[in-house]
């Protein structure tokens, strides 16, 4: 993986018993520098803040949902190049079109494995490393 | 404010009873005037009273040729009407309800739901425990295993090199003492604590057993609640409004795929569709 084990996630999830199985997640991947939020507006705040080079984040969510957040990253100059990965319980096949149109780098199904998300990570690091 | 021809048919009914209102003593003691006064649960129960009794009166005019509706007939026709559907549509919805025992339905549901939020809370809360018992316990077992692997991996490449003739006498008896040491205290120590957070992770799976009963009780309340409900649903909803599906993208996961075009089950399916369409 050609991928600096320095780079800063933020994980964003409504639970933080999922927040903390992807921050484990990324840790055993080699990536300890980890942010959490637990909702997409709190998620937006900290991206403000700047220093993010991943997003990891759940759809469902109060306040903000994962897609609008998406979309909002998308539409803001500073903060549409960063890689933004799904992990959700929404499957149907609307949602992962939605999210594909709306811009998603990757979309992953709970529950997943920690091969899923390896997996998904490599493609787009590969995808980064291309563009 | 008046959008639909209903509220304006509400309003025209209203305005003409307004304009129709004109209080005068004499007719304060009927049971109707009574009745319009300011309403409390007596008022209402008067009111549904009276308007029972004129319904009475009405089926059965020779019965009570004096009655309330004959002294304010004059005044009252508009209201009285009113009051008369009025009271007839509470009674009818009253009977139809109590007929088909939705009377007890509703009683018990309004009585189950509340405990069946509890019940939800409770699962909610022991899984939640159990999800930070489990994590907590490979937080701590994580690190132990990495120690006995790094010491075990430490002490290979130092034994390769003795294999290899490249210690020193001095070298290989410190080597010696450091394995006896490894071998002899800090591998069962460590592997007794990682063996004791597994006990824990084993334990934290004890909520299975009260939640699973727990659900269990929420389901057949849930479903005597549904086929209750539906039967209400059948009689009341247009047949064009059956077939109407709820579509949004906030749904949750999939609690049962059988059947279901509309929804992947799998990773593999999310990135066929992905491949498909050239994402």
């Amino acid at each position: 993986m050609a991928a600096d084990p320095k780079m800063k996630f933020l994980v964003v999830d409504d639970f933080s018993t999922m927040r903390r199985i992807v921050r484990n997640l990324l840790k055993e991947l080699g990536f300890t520098n980890v942010d959490e939020a637990e909702d997409g507006a709190i998620a937006l705040q900290k991206l403000q803040g700047g220093g993010f080079e991943f997003v990891v984040t759940d759809w469902n969510m109060p306040n903000m949902d994962g897609l609008t957040l998406l979309q909002t990253i998308r539409a803001t100059p500073n903060l549409k190049h960063l890689p933004v990965l799904m992990i959700t319980a929404e499957a149907k096949k609307e949602n992962i079109i939605a999210a594909a149109q709306a811009g998603a780098s990757g979309y992953i199904v709970k529950p997943f494995t920690a091969g899923t998300l390896s997996e998904k990570l490599n493609k787009i690091f590969e995808k980064m490393g291309q563009a | 404010m008046t959008a639909s021809n209903d509220s304006n048919d509400l309003e025209a009914l209203f305005d003409s009873i307004a304009a129709d209102f004109q209080p005068t003593p004499a007719i304060t003691p009927s049971a109707p005037v009574a009745a319009s006064s300011d309403g409390d649960s007596d008022d209402l129960q008067a009111l549904f009273d009276s308007v029972s009794a004129d319904s009475f009166a009405k089926a059965n005019p020779e019965v009570v040729p004096a009655s309330p509706m004959v002294e304010s007939g004059e005044t009252w026709p508009r209201q009285e009407a009113v009051f008369n559907r009025i009271g007839h549509m509470a009674r009818l919805l009253h009977d139809t309800l109590g007929q088909l025992g939705y009377d007890k339905l509703i009683e018990k549901t309004v009585s189950a739901l509340p405990d069946a939020k509890d019940r939800l809370a409770y699962v909610a809360n022991l899984t939640e425990q159990a999800a930070c018992r489990v994590l907590n316990a490979t937080d701590i077992a994580c690190p132990l295993v990495d120690d006995i692997d790094r010491g075990a991996h430490d002490l290979g490449e130092r034994w390769d090199r003795v294999f290899a003739n490249q210690l020193t006498g001095p070298e290989f008896k410190q080597l010696a003492i450091e394995t006896r040491g490894f071998l002899k205290d800090q591998l069962p120590e460590k592997t007794k604590a990682t063996h004791a957070q597994l006990t824990e992770i084993m334990m934290a799976q004890d909520f299975q057993d009260l939640t699973g009963q727990v659900i269990k009780k929420i389901v057949a309340l849930a479903q005597d609640l549904e086929s209750g409900l539906m039967n209400v649903l059948l009689e009341v909803l247009p047949d064009t409004r059956r077939t109407e599906e709820v579509t949004n993208l906030m749904n949750g996961p999939v609690v049962n795929a059988e059947g279901r075009t509309d929804v992947v089950v799998n990773q593999e399916q999310v990135d066929d569709l992905l491949d498909s369409l050239g994402f």
